[in-house]
């Protein structure tokens, strides 16, 4: 930053601060009118990326069978037989209601399947439940029939015979937050003499990200008030802290309306706000923070000593400019590498948060100094006269450090290498289970969905050939009966089932019939019959118009990614060894389309680390003009990114989509301890030839405000209370991230920059 | 005064007009062949414009209360042949004949919502409605493709166990032809909409093409009537179970 413009950035600031707020006012209010046009989205869907080749058959089946995801609503009396006539009633009439909703395009129960019967050369398909209202022996005959078959039976009825299974599909493209919301409304309505378990993809990809954004702003809210008490206890000034969270109030308005202002200009989806974008406040409220944490701690230590606010301002800005302008600007490269995103939403992601840094940068050069110099304080305050609890145990570690610094740094060395270790045993994986605690109602459901009902996860395979050929039929039997003798499936269902069950039907429901049939003509005549009393659209989910694609679709119970990738492998290598090579098979779903995404989210994760940390390191190198300089400013990050990880990997936490975001806040904040750091360490150099006391009188400067902005950004700790169990994972990893990365600076690069502080001083003063 | 107008607008209709029920006798009642014969050509299509196409033979008697269909093409279904007998005031008699296991199987006719043949024609659609079972509304006078009709809507009473709510239908003023009609879901919202074209031949005005589309499921079915052969003299002995096997040459 070249002293003019630090001397106009002074004069705006200082000799016209009126003007210097009111802008930034005006400024923030144009950036925050953009918030009218920002959308979140609370449908995934919206953020699979479309060239994704599973997302590109998942959206082809869809085109060809409708809809694939699925709802389940298993309703019952614990203990209370299925088989009477009110539950009867109530499930044909939940049933009926629900297949009215505009977004649901096919409801599966007892009450909406056929039964297919033959006898006495008779063949029917009627409907299962005849009617809502039932006599004892249409009941009788009703279960007589799910208990010969076992395809209903698992699908339809719960193993202990308590509960129904409602299956709800919506039409294409449906909203999943919409859906669910309409299904739950006559759930609740109709169902509430029951209990009522939900389970699926749609259900909880409709209903999850709401309830998580929710749990989350509540949280956060929690996180800025204990924030706000932290900054509070340290700086004891009211007005301090409020200014402090001006800046940080002005970033976040100022990120979210021009997330709005992009979406409404670029009409891209990229800027939807969604699930994946809900840490983005936090980020952005830590590196804010810190900025503002830096600037009004300087401010208080000047003022202490000059005793005139404009003149501490002044130095504050002097000393600070630098610093935070390469804070910020490493900051937001770190953050724009995100463009290279495989995913579309993360793009948007590094765009705005970019500009809302930026934007904390401004005011906190700008803004900040104006208002520290505009306010009368109060010089005999304790705020101003006394160093706080934080600043005295900063002054003392310090010494410490300096004295120390071989042990300090052998010691770093070590527990950064024992902890690294655990990255061997780091876990990248989903597991939609683990999201909820043992016990939640989500939980609960989700088990009992697994334990009674046939799961609530569900996989396809798309199966290209002549589907009414014998041979094609007997291998989609073939690849089921593959799927079913996996320990995690509980069914499968194709038009081969419906075959078999018709070929038993038309041969006057003799079992020994229930097989492919052996001719084409055998099985066409099936379903010429079938035709003769069935709905066309009957079997639009199995078969598709020509006969030329099929689909087959287990049910599974909750799988988590590394399995479902397992099971994939050897499903794949089953085909490819005993199924015919003229068949294309295909897999998908939304749980083969889920594993592809965490392995995106996950790769694009580490992609941004490491180009983080080059970028960081190159522009810290140019600025502080020495490759050395940026090698050192990446020593924190680099320890913090594997203490971190590491401890993931010792303590079971999985890296997931949700865990990944902690890699943003660590550079995002641990970027700006090392610059402060090493800025601070240049300045004091070059003021005087005495070394002795160099790297205690730079901790001395910096290291409160590292501590402070660290312990602040623990407030966030109180994520640890959330019902969902990554993000209290998230809120334990934020409190150990904020120690890694301030510890990190103050302790390995500080022991670093003391044994080569007679090299590093050489140089800078060469420079 | 209310109850005045009611019974002036009565006398009116009644002396001037005819009403919905008298409408709907006089078409039901127009003069039809004793016997039909035709190759017939159904055209399926889906919601994505994918289509089958089948081509039948089809010999009916008594405005279709004897009917015998054989499956002419495609080759998968050549050879099926479908029999239906309508019994009054019991169920209908059906079977179908599968070449390929060489059996003749019964179908239920008590599900009168079920489609026939895969097309978007319940076996409801198919059989011609009791009168009496009924009740008619004239609606009105509306042009229909420069045809004046009579605008009827038609309500099953419960004792015809329909499928439907209601049948809002275009007979033309001059013929009582039933020109185009559409039926209502049990929840009242339209779910089909069938349009039939005529000829004349012999003296009889005759259906040569009938286009329903289903509207809820956006598949329709048009099926063409062609070779038409009237009052042939077909006798009531074809109408059996051993002349399902009988391919017509």
């Amino acid at each position: 930053m070249s002293s003019k413009l630090k001397n106009w950035s002074i004069r705006q600031s200082l000799d016209h601060p009126v003007r210097t707020i009111l802008l930034s006012i005006i400024f923030t209010a144009i950036f925050a009118f953009g918030i009218k046009w920002l959308v979140i989205e609370d449908d995934m869907m919206k953020i699979l990326p479309q060239d994704m080749e599973t997302v590109q058959t998942w959206n082809t089946i869809k085109d060809e069978f409708g809809s694939t995801d699925i709802m389940f609503i298993a309703f019952g009396k614990p203990g209370e037989s299925v088989y009477n006539e009110n539950i009867f009633r109530t499930l044909w009439d939940v049933s009926n209601a629900i297949e009215l909703l505009p977004n649901v395009y096919e409801v599966m129960s007892i009450t909406t399947v056929n039964r297919i019967d033959g006898d006495d050369g008779f063949m029917e398909v009627s409907n299962l439940q005849p009617n809502r209202e039932l006599s004892a022996e249409e009941i009788a005959s009703i279960r007589k029939y799910i208990e010969e078959n076992e395809n209903i039976a698992s699908r339809f009825v719960s193993e202990n015979g308590d509960f129904f299974n409602i299956v709800v599909k919506p039409i294409p493209n449906a909203k999943t937050d919409v859906f669910s919301e309409q299904v739950l409304g006559i759930t609740e309505e109709l169902l509430s003499d029951y209990t009522v378990h939900y389970g699926g993809q749609i259900y909880l990809m409709g209903t999850m990200p709401a309830i998580l954004t929710g749990d989350v702003a509540r949280l956060m809210r929690v996180g800025v008030i204990v924030m706000a008490i932290i900054l509070l206890l340290s700086l004891r000034s009211v007005p301090a802290v409020l200014m402090n969270f001006t800046v940080i109030i002005l970033s976040l308005l100022t990120m979210a309306g021009s997330m709005g202002w992009l979406f409404k200009l670029t009409g891209s989806d990229k800027f939807l706000f969604s699930l994946m974008n809900t840490s983005m406040p936090m980020v952005l409220l830590t590196i804010a923070n810190s900025d503002g944490v830096h600037v009004i701690t300087k401010f208080f230590k000047k003022v202490r000593i000059t005793k005139d606010a404009r003149e501490a301002a002044k130095i504050t800005m002097e000393s600070l400019l630098l610093p935070i302008f390469l804070t910020s600007i490493t900051t937001i490269s770190a953050f724009l590498t995100m463009i290279f995103s495989p995913l579309q939403q993360l793009v948007g992601y590094g765009i705005s948060i970019a500009i809302g840094i930026a934007w904390a940068w401004i005011l906190s050069s700008l803004m900040l100094p104006a208002m520290l110099s505009l306010r009368k304080w109060k010089m005999d305050s304790k705020a101003i006269k006394k160093a706080g609890v934080f600043e005295r145990f900063i002054d003392a570690v310090g010494s410490r450090i300096m004295r120390y610094h071989k042990i300090v740094l052998a010691s770093a060395l070590i527990v950064v290498g024992i902890v690294a270790f655990g990255i061997k045993k780091l876990n990248i994986e989903v597991n939609i289970m683990t999201f909820f605690q043992k016990g939640s109602e989500i939980r609960n459901s989700l088990e009992f969905l697994d334990e009674e009902m046939s799961g609530t996860m569900d996989m396809q395979f798309r199966i290209e050939g002549d589907i009414k050929d014998p041979e094609t039929l007997k291998q989609m039997e073939i690849i089921q009966e593959f799927l079913e003798s996996h320990e995690k499936v509980a069914a499968s269902i194709s038009i081969a089932d419906i075959i078999k069950m018709m070929h038993k039907a038309v041969e006057n429901n003799d079992p020994n019939y229930e097989f492919i049939p052996e001719t084409r003509g055998k099985v066409n005549n099936l379903f010429t019959l079938y035709s003769m009393s069935g709905d066309p659209e009957d079997f639009e989910s199995l078969v598709d118009y020509d006969y030329e694609t099929g689909l087959v679709t287990t049910l599974m119970s909750t799988i988590s990614t590394t399995e479902i990738a397992h099971f994939v492998n050897e499903t794949e290598d089953f085909i490819d060894k005993n199924i015919d090579e003229d068949l294309s098979i295909s897999t998908t779903g939304i749980l083969v389309v889920f594993r592809d995404l965490t392995d995106k989210i996950v790769e694009s994760s580490f992609i941004s680390i490491f180009s983080s940390i080059i970028v960081i390191c190159i522009i810290a190198s140019i600025f502080f003009k020495r490759i050395r300089w940026g090698l050192i400013a990446i020593t924190p990050l680099i320890s913090s990114v594997l203490l971190t990880f590491g401890l993931m990997g010792w303590t079971g936490i999985d890296f997931s989509h949700i865990t990944a975001i902690l890699s943003s806040v660590i550079i995002g904040v641990g970027v700006d301890f090392a610059i402060h750091y090493i800025s601070q360490f240049k300045r004091i150099s070059n003021r005087s030839n005495d070394h002795t006391n160099l790297t205690n009188e730079v901790i001395d400067d910096v290291g409160y405000p590292i501590i402070l902005n660290s312990g602040s950004n623990m407030a966030f700790g109180a994520l640890l209370a959330s019902t969902f169990i990554p993000i209290q994972q998230i809120g334990g990893l934020m409190v150990f991230a904020m120690l890694s990365t301030s510890l990190g600076t103050l302790t390995l690069m500080a022991s670093i920059v003391e044994i080569f502080k007679n090299k590093l001083v050489e140089k800078n003063k060469e420079n | 005064m209310s109850k005045y107008l009611i019974i002036i607008v009565m006398l009116f209709s009644y002396t001037f007009g005819q009403s919905g029920y008298e409408i709907a006798k006089s078409a039901d009642e127009r003069e039809t062949p004793k016997d039909m014969t035709t190759d017939l050509s159904m055209i399926l299509t889906n919601k994505k414009g994918r289509t089958r196409t089948s081509t039948l033979h089809s010999v009916s008697k008594d405005n279709a209360e004897k009917q015998i269909i054989w499956f002419l093409a495609p080759a998968d279904d050549k050879g099926v042949a479908f029999l239906k007998i309508e019994h009054a005031g019991a169920d209908d008699e059906m079977r179908l004949w599968l070449p390929a296991f060489n059996k003749v199987r019964r179908i239920s006719s008590n599900q009168k919502s079920d489609s026939f043949m895969g097309s978007d024609m319940s076996y409801e659609d198919m059989t011609s409605r009791t009168l009496d079972e009924y009740s008619y509304e004239l609606l009105g006078e509306e042009l229909l493709d420069d045809v004046l009709c009579f605008k009827l809507e038609i309500t099953p009473k419960p004792e015809a166990e329909s499928n439907y709510s209601k049948f809002i239908t275009w007979i033309s003023k001059d013929e009582y032809l039933t020109l185009q009609e559409e039926y209502y879901d049990k929840s009242g919202r339209l779910e089909k909409v069938r349009t039939i074209k005529y000829a004349e031949q012999k003296g009889y005005i005759v259906p040569t093409e009938i286009f329903v589309k289903n509207v809820q499921t956006k598949h329709s079915t048009l099926l063409t009537f062609d070779e038409l052969k009237l009052d042939t003299g077909i006798e009531d002995n074809l109408f059996q179970e051993k002349n399902l096997k009988r391919l017509p040459r």
